[in-house]
């Protein structure tokens, strides 16, 4: 077994099993799953025994590796091969024997059938431990459920089977140099043959784990264009491309699939991302996935999981990153009070700053409220699998609405929570010696991944608030008014749910507002301010998180039947009031600058820039 | 063979720990319980390699209430076949009656337990079990080997280590180097909920021991730094401060 170097400065605790609990079972009552045929094989006692599980292995495997990782990146050896660290097939093989690749796969495809909201739960763990490394397990398992769901019987025995036991690595294989973000204008082409296969030729970038150590193949979902293919969006097709093919004896060959480099980057420096070259020498044979024409239909199916993935990853980092400052400023002497002349008094404990406390309880707001809402998520995506008719279309439009703001939200302000743990720290949280810098530098490509906070932006304001009449944005208000009235219940909330439904109505007066220019057809107009938009609507849905936690806290306090320390729950009801004293009002001045009709972005004249 | 592990519950490392009832309590809202490590990691994980190795059955036993069945199951979890829970508490003479009563009818080969619970630490259960089953015990055991009947127990001991021979039954301790740690895995998980957790009413047993109160130590000290030109100020502050010299 590999052991890691000693960093001294390494803080002891990622993550909070009690948390978790808390979120999952107490404010989004994800029990209920378990009285449903498909998930009513679990219960909240083994949900609970599978996520500590999941926290004993990041603890052994996952977190003492974190720095080493990010000081030993995975490298490029100049001929084709990424060389990572090797206590990744260490990880990767025992989170598989551990089931959490195929976790939340049904029976039917060698999976454990367990809810998104407890898979989930553990890859936070993982996420939090060591975001990186998640990547890897992630990407698996979202590679196997496109397989899963749209490939054929034949495909799932053959590739499924290795990617849930850690043999081969799942990725999604969709930007190209020349692309980017505009998956429109991609170009690797799939010829037809009279075979069961297609010839690739093609160059993708930025392709995570696209080649590693720690595996033995590589199963590459891929995009591309079958000749002759319409063009845009409605000409791209789904490929399962292997590194080494499966030949009709069982063995491997090589399919002509060329790592050509390893990026480096800021962050998640222990994560490969390769270019990858397809059909270099001609002999790189694709499968086709579901039916031709239909890629970015299913890859946007795995596109949205991804999304409140990389939501969540980016809470966990933030709460990680939060965890590290309270131990430090808990064990740290700098200061006195004001009101403290004597110079010859010890100093005191950071933590007795009243800035510092401001700094934690931002972090703690930003983590634990984005969090939460990756919680509602995974559990309004495993009712998917236990509604039906009406109900199940509506909670699948408010998911779709939800999808954007938890990865633009959690993204935007985790990044702002992490550098908010530095600043804690001073300049210790500068150098290398602490990980809050490391947890900063990864947070970053979290607004990158799976589409940019402005494509989320535009997807949020371009289609999701708009589709079926608007009907996405009335289901959200229900939902918030739902909250706001458990939340006058109690009159210790009132004024918080107050303050809420005031956020909510501004935010409606303020949709049908930007709605004029759509309906005058002035698009750019419309989505110029995007993202302003989002910002409002992701402080005040985050709100809406913090009135269920206050709430759900609460109603524990009063029933007194619980096991949480008095601590934790009056914790919970704080963060709620700090979240509505400095974070909520920030809706208001994004109304104010979407109220604004001046339009300062349109510039034809590039040299004011 | 047939190996019986106790397993003890205890409050997770991370817990607060306070005390009510006049100090004479543990407080335990709030606290998070988990499996005695040295029972889980050593003791149960050495059991199931035996298992693997040579066959047999391993048994897991607790003396407690119905709020010990998930740290049973737990072990079921890692590998137990069946788990038997005495519902009582008292003393560690009361669970070690308990246990060795359980045990006499059931011709146990081995019966391990961990070096120490970590939360009273008292090192008791298992030499009182061997005492009133009348086996050999062999405490602090970091590595245990069999072979036909016969086992050979390494111990540490200060300056190196001790190894002893001793024929099955007996009753071993174990300590950190008898096995790795096993996590459950998801199948374990679910599989646990189908073996069997007998519950077993507990024999008319008096606690010899009542606590009288408990205290906690005194909270740590602030760290103080000397710049290492300052020797004189170190031995100032170890002589007059900390007086230890």
């Amino acid at each position: 077994m590999n052991s890691p170097q000693n960093y001294t400065n390494m803080s002891k605790a990622f993550s909070d099993l009690q948390l978790l609990e808390f979120l999952i079972f107490d404010t989004h009552r994800s029990e209920e799953l378990f009285k449903e045929e498909y998930y009513e094989h679990l219960d909240k006692e083994q949900a609970l025994a599978m996520i500590a599980s999941a926290h004993a292995l990041a603890e052994r495997d996952m977190f003492p590796y974190y720095q080493e990782m990010d000081g030993n990146p995975a490298k490029y050896d100049g001929n084709g091969k990424v060389m990572t660290h090797p206590q990744l097939k260490v990880i990767v093989q025992n989170a598989a024997e551990q089931g959490w690749i195929g976790a939340s796969a049904s029976f039917e495809h060698g999976g454990m059938q367990i809810p998104e909201s407890v898979n989930n739960a553990a890859q936070h763990i993982f996420q939090a431990a060591n975001n990186g490394v998640q990547g890897y397990l992630g990407l698996s398992a979202g590679a196997a459920r496109l397989i899963t769901n749209f490939g054929t019987m034949e495909q799932v025995e053959r590739y499924v089977k290795p990617i849930f036991e850690g043999q081969w690595q799942g990725t999604m294989a969709l930007t190209e140099p020349q692309a980017g973000s505009s998956l429109a204008d991609i170009k690797t082409s799939a010829t037809p043959t009279d075979q069961d296969y297609y010839k690739i030729k093609g160059q993708k970038i930025f392709i995570s784990a696209g080649q590693h150590e720690a595996c033995d193949n590589f199963v590459h979902l891929t995009l591309a264009r079958i000749e002759g293919a319409p063009a845009g969006v409605r000409g791209i097709s789904l490929f399962i491309i292997p590194k080494y093919r499966v030949k009709d004896d069982g063995d491997l060959e090589y399919n002509d699939v060329f790592c050509a480099g390893e990026y480096e980057k800021m962050g998640q420096k222990g994560y490969a991302t390769t270019h990858l070259v397809f059909g270099d020498d001609d002999n790189c044979r694709g499968y086709l996935v579901g039916e031709a024409n239909k890629g970015l239909t299913y890859m946007f199916q795995l596109m949205n999981e991804a999304r409140i993935g990389v939501g969540q990853t980016a809470a966990s980092v933030a709460l990680a990153a939060y965890k590290a400052a309270l131990q430090y400023v808990q064990e740290r002497s700098q200061g006195r009070h004001p009101s403290e002349k004597d110079p010859e008094k010890d100093p005191v404990l950071l933590i007795e700053h009243a800035d510092v406390q401001r700094m934690l309880l931002t972090q703690k707001a930003i983590a634990e409220g984005a969090l939460s809402l990756a919680c509602e998520c995974n559990k309004r995506y495993d009712l998917e699998h236990v509604l039906s008719g009406k109900e199940k279309d509506d909670n699948h439009l408010l998911l779709e609405l939800l999808t954007p703001v938890v990865k633009a939200y959690a993204s935007e302000e985790a990044s702002r929570s992490a550098s908010l743990a530095i600043q804690v720290l001073g300049g210790y949280g500068y150098t290398l010696d602490f990980p809050v810098q490391q947890h900063y530098r990864d947070i970053k490509i979290m607004a990158i991944y799976e589409g940019t906070t402005g494509i989320q932006s535009m997807d949020l304001l371009g289609r999701k608030v708009v589709i079926n009449n608007g009907r996405a944005l009335q289901l959200l208000t229900k939902e918030i008014s739902k909250s706001i009235a458990q939340a006058n219940e109690y009159d210790g909330l009132k004024p918080y749910a107050g303050q809420l439904e005031e956020a909510l109505n501004g935010f409606i007066a303020i949709s049908q507002h930007l709605f004029k220019y759509a309906q005058n057809n002035e698009l750019e107009r419309y989505l110029s301010d995007a993202n302003v938009y989002m910002e409002m609507a992701g402080h005040m849905i985050v709100g809406w998180q913090w009135l269920k936690i206050g709430t759900t806290a609460s109603q524990l306090i009063k029933d007194n039947k619980h096991n949480y320390t008095k601590g934790f729950l009056e914790g919970k009801i704080h963060t709620m009031k700090f979240y509505y004293k400095y974070e909520l009002p920030k809706t208001k001045v994004c109304i104010e600058v979407l109220k604004e009709d001046s339009w300062l972005t349109d510039l034809r004249d590039y040299n004011w820039f | 063979m047939k190996y019986l592990v106790c397993v003890n519950k205890t409050p997770d490392t991370t817990a607060k720990i306070s005390f009510k009832n006049d100090g004479k309590e543990f407080d335990d809202s709030g606290v998070q319980y988990i499996m005695n490590p040295y029972d889980e990691w050593y003791a149960l994980v050495r059991a199931l390699e035996l298992k693997e190795a040579n066959g047999g059955e391993v048994v897991l036993i607790n003396v407690g209430g119905p709020e010990n069945d998930t740290v049973i199951r737990k072990g079921l979890a890692i590998g137990g076949d069946k788990a038997v829970r005495i519902n009582g508490s008292g003393d560690s003479f009361y669970v070690a009656s308990q246990i060795a009563n359980y045990a006499k009818d059931n011709n146990f080969d081995i019966i391990f337990a961990g070096k120490e619970s970590i939360d009273y630490n008292g090192s008791e259960v298992p030499a009182m079990v061997a005492e009133l089953l009348d086996l050999p015990f062999i405490s602090y055991g970091i590595k245990l080997e069999m072979e036909g009947e016969t086992a050979t127990v390494t111990r540490d001991v200060e300056g190196g280590v001790e190894i002893a021979e001793v024929n099955t039954p007996f009753v071993i301790s174990a300590a950190k180097g008898m096995a790795e740690q096993r996590i459950p895995n998801m199948r374990g998980i679910m599989m646990a909920k189908k073996k069997p957790l007998d519950v077993v009413e507990p024999t008319s047993v008096e606690a010899r021991v009542e606590i009288s109160s408990f205290e906690l130590p005194p909270p740590k000290a602030e760290v103080k730094l000397v710049d290492p030109e300052n020797m004189d100020e170190l031995v100032r502050l170890l002589h007059e401060e900390a007086k230890v010299i």
